[in-house]
């Protein structure tokens, strides 16, 4: 059994699951303690002592399921199968199963041992053959699709599968010879072929769940990684949706990183008042030192989203990327704009991501079907929310700087720059396409401490990076 | 101890917890390998309540730490106390100065006061936190720190020492060493992740909202006093709430509050308008209320539909 929980771990750990030597370990005693009769209580054992996270779960259920019951299970289904196939009762099957017996006796033939065993039905020799098989051929290195065939054919060859069939058509032309009533007659051939049939396919699921146990995870990841890279513009609704996950992940990410950085300096001087109160028990003697903490500062940002018709799509995560900063944070304000600006952080407080994006994108606070005008938007948000900006807040502006050729207001970006404390520019467009046609962003540019090409999710990761790092 | 997963269930029945299999054994296996145990699950699923009804099952002193953040080996451990230390030597000066009585030269008073050393710096000044109770302890002990992702980081890693070791060094006394081993339960909200080296020295539980019959069983014996016909209408709505998007979805705790609210209101049967005059029992955020209201028209609605339109109005329809 340890040799199994060893390799279970393994299969564990290749698709993504750290288990410690210790926690192994751990599973060995705790699986001796609750036995293997029960399968539940096997299952929890080995649970509570290898997975530790609550996000593992699912591959565990996974397989466990595929590891400890994969090929029992599978036998077994296929034995129902050709139950139901001959439309029997347990009962009924049962005798026939000793009829069957009794001819293969009278037969006296000697079988094969895989073939006794298939016939009378003992799926727990039936597995374990099987399995000293599959080892023989190292059917656990399986790793593409491909191999399937190769790896099936192998494992025919070590089981024997060419012996069973021909014996089993010996016992055919000899049941045909026998004089036993036609119906049983019938009935034997008929389980004989589908015998030999559920045990090909035995042997071929088996080898596509071996398969399987090891492509779970790393399916998933290639998946995530190629959506990664792609541009925000292609997308499809399901694949929006894989997207909005992984945006809700980074999120996630940056809050764990956040906490930990604003654990760090906890202390802060030396608090002369606080220190001589404290110690005034001590009849004014400092044994207990105290410090001021130091005032958290909490990020203040201001983000202002293009959501005109060119960057649709951008937008759409842009904003998802603004709603988990909001979540957040509690002082973000976000704004979006077109050719008019208006607020949407009540909004994005109140409703949840879905909704939220829903009323920012759909006109109701700004007009969305206007024409971009950076230049207009900019002067607005100066005219009424500059006082809004000190040197705390960090001024995010997403938009790919496409102006209509209207005028494009730089100074405004400056007046807000000289506000706040830094200024950052996510561009969805190409680097390459800037300053072109009536991208205004070669204008625009200087005036900010960051421009970032902010096309696909991994560019997003990257950007994220480094504004946690500062 | 336990000697078994069933013996387990059958002691948690008698103190009115009902265990799922899952949680009984990875408790049967926590008792016999004398491994701390890590809960985690949403708010109001009975974390804390576990720890409890172990520390009743068992006939065991409950030691709880509550963790929060800022929390230091000071709170957590022991603190030393020197106030009182100090007083003592000012109250004692006349005796000391007996005990130097007759001694030639610094040196050998410095000999005699430290030949005394064991009344300054003995256990009557360490003032003992709950970590140095559980471990001290003469009885048995279930130890629960609660919500540990709240503590900081460095308090997680002076955990690990405590448990892995179940011993502590006091600077001004020595090594303590634990008189028995406690079991640990530690819960998590999961605010944060835990560290990997603190997950595994545990075993790990994740308990999730019971599903229907579970909680009707719950209900019934948390709340006897409630009609089998309430429990099954609030579970109804407490279930189909959950499945929404909620800040912060019902757990067993609002369940069992709204349940005996609804009695002490002597309600035998939910309708719409109740629902909404109460729904602050189960639902603790403006945005969730609205949602939740919003669901639940739904829910009539469906209901409606399913039926046709017989029932005669909305008192019927929330069954």
């Amino acid at each position: 059994m340890d040799d199994k929980l060893v390799e279970f771990a393994n299969l564990l750990r290749q698709n993504g699951v750290r288990v410690s030597m210790a926690e192994s370990l751990d599973a060995m005693a705790a699986s001796g303690l609750v036995g293997l009769a029960e399968r539940e209580a096997f299952r929890s054992a080995l649970r509570a002592t290898m997975i530790k996270r609550a996000g593992e779960l699912p591959i565990f259920e996974e397989l466990f399921d595929l590891y400890f019951s994969g090929l029992g299970e599978i036998i077994k289904q296929a034995g129902q199968a050709v139950q139901d196939a001959l439309s029997m009762s347990d009962q009924e099957f049962q005798k026939f199963l000793d009829q069957v017996e009794e001819m293969l006796k009278k037969q006296g033939k000697k079988l094969s041992e895989l073939a006794r065993q298939l016939l009378s039905n003992n799926s727990g020799q039936m597995e374990k053959m099987i399995r000293e098989a599959a080892r023989a051929v190292k059917l656990s290195n399986i790793e593409r699709t491909i191999e399937e065939n190769y790896f099936a054919r192998a494992l025919a060859r070590q089981l024997g599968l060419e012996q069973v069939e021909q014996e089993i058509k010996d016992l055919r032309e000899q049941i045909e010879k026998m004089e036993v009533g036609g119906a049983l007659k019938a009935k034997m051939e008929e389980y004989l072929e589908r015998r030999l049939k559920a045990l090909q396919d035995i042997v071929r699921r088996y080898v596509r769940m071996e398969r399987e146990k090891r492509d779970v995870k790393s399916r998933e990841e290639r998946q995530l990684q190629q959506l990664g890279e792609k541009s925000f513009y292609y997308l499809t609704e399901e694949e929006l949706q894989k997207m909005n996950e992984a945006v809700a992940r980074l999120a996630q990410r940056l809050k764990n990183v956040v906490s930990v950085r604003r654990k760090r300096y906890k202390h802060g001087r030396f608090d002369i008042k606080r220190t001589l109160r404290s110690n005034m028990e001590c009849g004014g003697v400092p044994f207990k030192l105290r410090f001021d903490h130091r005032k958290k500062e909490k990020p203040q940002v201001v983000i202002l989203c293009d959501v005109s018709d060119s960057v649709r799509n951008a937008s759409r995560f842009m904003l998802q990327f603004v709603y988990a900063l909001q979540d957040l944070y509690s002082r973000v304000r976000s704004f979006v704009f077109v050719a008019e600006i208006g607020e949407v952080t009540r909004h994005f407080r109140e409703h949840d991501a879905a909704q939220a994006l829903e009323l920012a994108l759909r006109g109701d606070i700004i007009n969305v079907y206007s024409h971009s005008n950076f230049g207009n938007a900019f002067r607005s948000f100066v005219g009424d929310f500059i006082g809004s900006l000190n040197k705390r807040t960090t001024v995010i502006v997403l938009g790919d700087a496409r102006n209509n050729y209207n005028l494009p207001h730089d100074w405004c970006l400056r007046e807000i720059r000289q506000r706040a404390k830094s200024l950052i520019w996510l561009n969805p467009e190409s680097k390459t396409t800037w300053g072109f046609g009536d991208s205004e962003m070669e204008r625009y540019a200087p005036h900010c401490d960051t421009v970032e090409e902010c096309r696909n999710l991994n560019q997003l990761y990257r950007v994220v990076d480094r504004l946690v790092v500062r | 101890m336990f000697s078994s997963i069933e013996e387990v269930i059958e002691r948690f029945a008698s103190q009115k917890y009902i265990a799922s299999r899952r949680i009984a054994t990875v408790v049967y296996l926590a008792s016999a390998l004398k491994k701390p145990i890590l809960v985690e699950g949403p708010a109001g699923v009975g974390k804390t309540d576990l720890a409890k009804v172990l520390a009743l099952a068992l006939d065991h002193d409950l030691v709880r730490l509550q963790c929060y953040e800022g929390l230091d080996e000071g709170k957590a451990l022991y603190e030393w106390e020197y106030a009182k230390q100090l007083l003592y030597t000012q109250i004692l000066k006349d005796k000391i100065g007996e005990v130097l009585v007759g001694a030639k030269g610094l040196a050998e008073a410095v000999d005699k006061i430290a030949s005394q050393d064991e009344v300054f710096f003995s256990q009557r000044f360490v003032l003992p936190r709950p970590l140095l109770k559980a471990i001290t302890s003469e009885r048995p002990v279930v130890l629960l720190i609660d919500e540990i992702d709240k503590a900081d980081a460095e308090f997680e890693a002076f955990l690990l020492e405590l448990l892995s070791d179940f011993q502590v060094t006091i600077p001004e006394i020595g090594t303590i060493a634990a008189k028995q081993i406690p079991l640990v339960v530690l819960t998590s909200n999961n605010a944060r992740e835990m560290s990997d080296a603190l997950k595994r020295r545990c075993l790990h539980l994740y308990i999730d909202f019971p599903d229907r019959a579970q909680e009707l069983a719950i209900i019934k014996l948390k709340a006897p006093e409630a009609s089998q016909k309430l429990a099954d209408e609030v579970v109804g709505v407490v279930q189909s709430l959950r499945k929404l998007d909620l800040k912060k979805a019902p757990g067993i705790s609002e369940t069992l509050d709204w349940v005996k609210a609804l009695t002490l209101l002597n309600v035998q049967s939910l309708d719409q308008e109740l629902v909404n005059e109460t729904l602050d029992t189960i639902v603790k955020y403006e945005g969730d209320v609205r949602k939740a209201q919003e669901e639940l028209k739904d829910y009539v609605r469906r209901v409606r539909a399913r039926r046709g339109t017989t029932a005669a109005s909305d008192k019927d329809l929330l069954n």
